[in-house]
């Protein structure tokens, strides 16, 4: 595979598709047609690397996603012909030919990369300098690998995920031309929730933050088993929107959400002065007193950094270990007793007459001296 | 025993020995459904990861209502514990310290003699019965032990919620009230109550499914079900064998002297 020139191979499959002529379906942003090919699911070579490169766009993913408005070409701007060379990486900071409708410039997200290299996630220190295992630290694509729009409506009072007709009703009564009011309606709505699902949010965070390997790196606990200890981590994982995920409680209300700090940082949002202001946000512990901020929420178990979750797992598992072995145990040794019912090393004769089963009740009652005497000791 | 309850009546040739008044069956009937309402309710989120957690919340009304139905079923069971505990400790007072005091005899030592004696409280014989027990099961012996009116294992039984609740119960609380609470204690006690919470509800709901239900259900005598919680009377045949002691007391006390039948010794029951 490695001798085959890409260029070579996307002139050879196009000549196959030309012959083929299947019918492309052709969306209003592609002027230059690349899903002419690329909508080819084994579209895909082996790079210089050695590595696996799948080129297929998935048209209906790109077709519900926020990006779906702007041409190949505003993000892939080194492509200036088809067939093209291997394109460059797209850099998700530079101006793209959209036009903000707010204020008439270019859109650009440098604004967020700019907050990224500010936050706890950049890939520099404050001299500078690239921090210690650079390659490590997130970029654009590496938390936002499938943005998707995720619209929700409101129709009496009831909320809906998607775009409801008679939601949008009242935007389409002006904005007829082409689909300027579905796209609107989706970037508006996308944007007064969160646009990922909680249990999502967290499977990006663990994306690095449960690799082990990484871990040991950069010296960090396990925070995401610790998080799916807690009630917020399993409300989360049984579905609940209304309970926190890794950004509620690490991005400063009312701040840009890539702006997560450490908890060193005096400005971070799980800063030590900081967390009792965090827990009590609007529409979280709001009537909590500040003192709740000593709640514990990445628990290990570590003996010296939390000895008192340690010892109380202790002393519950051994509780339950003794007092679940010895029934079990009996239940066992009960069930044995049966196998051989009639078997026993020393035999009782058993009483004749019902006066020798009291006088021997009575003589084992007498023999134990039972503080209680003889029927004392019923209720009823 | 009460007036209203005959201590032995026959049915179709079978004799039943009353154990249950139908006071103490309703407040274990409440008991078992709160119970198995929190455990349906609290083990999905307590194993939110398994497969099982997400259909069974859902089930029982999700992340929105299950809670409500938790926290509702949970002040059921803390006020039959509040409950409980007034009627021991009412018809303690009635049925033996107003006796006592009759008699003239009501003094410190004979009020807690008469607490310890109680048909639940622990007391020598039960050590005695475990000794005899484990003689039993290791074939030293051919005699089960002859059990009083409650058993150890009936004993046990009823002080594992007596103890489980007084945990269980204020932590949920707390977590249920965490703003409220924190005005109080430090936030750090609901890490404390978490793991009381969830490690003695495991306990908890592990000790009833095997050992209670083994007590109940699924010993070869007992499967399906025993019947006395329904009842309140228990048949001749189990009474030898679980209360031998108490079944003599009854028929003597009732006149049965020469109707008692020996006790059942190993495999005289069970010959398949």
């Amino acid at each position: 595979m490695k001798n085959i020139r890409p260029a070579y191979f996307v002139k050879f499959l196009l000549t196959i598709i030309s012959f083929v002529l299947i019918t492309p379906e052709i969306y209003a942003a592609d002027e230059l047609n690349c899903v002419l090919c690329h909508k080819h699911r084994g579209l895909s070579r082996i790079d210089e690397n050695g590595e696996f490169r799948l080129f297929y766009i998935n048209q209906e993913l790109f077709e519900s996603g926020p990006h779906r408005r702007n041409k190949c070409k505003d993000c892939h701007t080194d492509i200036d012909r088809i067939p093209h060379k291997p394109a460059k990486k797209v850099d998700c900071a530079q101006q793209c030919h959209i036009v903000e409708p707010s204020g008439n410039k270019k859109f650009s997200h440098k604004n967020i990369a700019e907050t990224l290299a500010k936050s706890v996630h950049g890939k520099l220190d404050e001299n500078g300098e690239p921090k210690k295992y650079a390659e490590d630290y997130p970029d654009c694509k590496s938390c936002h690998d499938q943005p998707l729009y995720r619209p929700f409506s409101f129709y009496k009072g009831k909320k809906e995920p998607g775009i409801s007709k008679r939601s949008i009703s009242r935007c389409k009564s002006c904005h007829t031309d082409g689909n300027f009011a579905e796209d609107f309606y989706e970037h508006v709505t996308t944007r007064l929730h969160k646009s990922r699902y909680s249990v999502e949010t967290i499977e990006v965070c663990a994306k690095c933050h449960q690799d082990k390997a990484f871990r040991e790196r950069h010296e960090l606990d396990d925070v995401i088993t610790s998080y799916k200890e807690t009630f917020h981590g399993k409300m989360v994982i049984l579905g609940s929107e209304r309970t926190p995920d890794c950004i509620d409680c690490h991005v400063v209300a009312g701040e840009n959400a890539h702006l997560i700090e450490g908890q060193d940082t005096p400005t971070s949002a799980v800063h030590k002065n900081n967390v009792s202001t965090t827990c009590r946000s609007s529409g979280c512990h709001e009537k909590a007193a500040a003192q709740l901020a000593s709640f514990q929420t990445h628990v290990t178990y570590d003996r010296e950094k939390y000895p008192m979750q340690f010892y109380m797992l202790i002393f519950f598992k051994a509780l339950m270990a003794v007092i679940l072995y010895f029934f079990l145990t009996l239940i066992f040794f009960e069930l044995l007793r049966r196998l051989f019912p009639k078997f026993s090393f020393f035999k009782e004769k058993k009483a004749e007459n019902y006066e020798q089963v009291i006088s021997e009740i009575k003589e084992e009652a007498d023999s134990k001296s039972r503080a209680t005497g003889k029927n004392g000791g019923h209720h009823e | 025993m009460s007036k209203k309850y005959q201590a032995i009546v026959e049915k179709d040739g079978v004799r039943y020995f009353h154990r249950f008044s139908s006071h103490q069956r309703v407040q274990h009937v409440v008991l078992f459904t709160s119970v198995i309402t929190l455990a349906l309710t609290g083990f999905p989120l307590r194993h939110a990861e398994e497969a099982w957690a997400r259909p069974l919340y859902d089930f029982m009304g999700g992340t929105e209502i299950a809670p409500l139905i938790h926290r509702a079923a949970g002040t059921v069971l803390l006020a039959l514990f509040v409950y409980h505990t007034a009627y021991w400790m009412i018809r303690f007072y009635r049925e033996h310290v107003v006796k006592l005091r009759e008699r003239g005899e009501l003094t410190v030592g004979s009020f807690f003699r008469e607490l310890f004696s109680l048909e639940m409280v622990p007391n020598k014989k039960d050590l005695v019965d475990i000794i005899q027990l484990w003689k039993y099961l290791f074939y030293f012996t051919n005699r089960p032990p002859r059990h009083d009116r409650m058993s150890w294992r009936e004993k046990f039984d009823y002080f594992a919620p007596y103890w489980g609740i007084p945990i269980l119960g204020p932590a949920g609380a707390a977590l249920w009230w965490r703003d409220e609470i924190s005005h109080v204690v430090p936030g750090i006690v609901l890490n404390a109550a978490y793991i009381m919470h969830t490690d003695e509800a495991l306990l908890a709901v592990l000790f009833l499914f095997f050992v209670h239900w083994y007590n109940v259900h699924y010993a070869p005598e007992k499967f399906p079900a025993a019947t006395v919680w329904l009842t309140g009377y228990l048949n001749e045949h189990d009474m030898i064998h679980e209360h031998y002691n108490e079944y003599v007391r009854v028929m003597i006390e009732n006149g049965l002297e020469d109707e008692i039948k020996p006790q059942n010794f190993g495999g005289e029951e069970y010959e398949w």
